[in-house]
């Protein structure tokens, strides 16, 4: 099951990297970081998991999404 | 019989993610993320009563706080700025 999640969170961090809406590539890492939790909870360490369901998937998120809102959306470089 | 359910709630996320990655416009992804979070949280609860421990709980319950408050962020920028990820 570790190695699925692994190949998930692979196919999440090229998208995210490699899409030109910023917006859906927030999604893509609001996606990937809750994969994490869910890799941390599975080796046995909640107390990591917490922290990263909540940094990763909410502040970190929320900061981003407001960050696309104060500038551009589309990515000018693609 | 837990095991299999684990395995079930992995498949129907990799299912969600595929839409979370080649879905049309931003709604539809979140959809995908809210539907992805609701399948983590069932396979947190369930991986928490195979190991029988209740800290286990608590990475379910903190999940569920913050991940609605990332897809509120979303749905409000999504209401601010009218739709254009559909004309590409």
């Amino acid at each position: 099951m570790v190695e699925f999640i692994l190949g998930l969170v692979v196919a999440l961090a090229v998208y995210s990297l490699r899409s030109g809406d910023l917006l859906h590539g927030v999604l893509a890492l609001s996606g990937l970081s809750l994969l994490c939790a869910m890799l941390f909870f599975l080796f046995e360490a909640p107390d990591v998991a917490i922290t990263e369901a909540a940094v990763g998937a909410g502040v970190s998120t929320v900061v981003y999404v407001w960050a696309i809102k104060a500038t551009e959306r589309k990515d000018k470089a693609q | 019989m837990l095991d299999a359910t684990q395995w079930f709630i992995v498949a129907c996320a990799a299912l969600a993610l595929v839409k979370l990655v080649f879905g049309s416009g931003a709604a539809e992804r979140l959809i995908a993320l809210n539907v992805l979070s609701a399948l983590a949280l069932a396979f947190l609860v369930i991986k928490g009563v195979d190991e029988g421990r209740a800290i286990y709980l608590d990475v379910a319950l903190v999940y569920d706080i913050f991940g609605f408050l990332g897809l509120l962020a979303v749905a409000r920028f999504l209401r601010d700025k009218p739709m254009d990820d559909d004309k590409e």
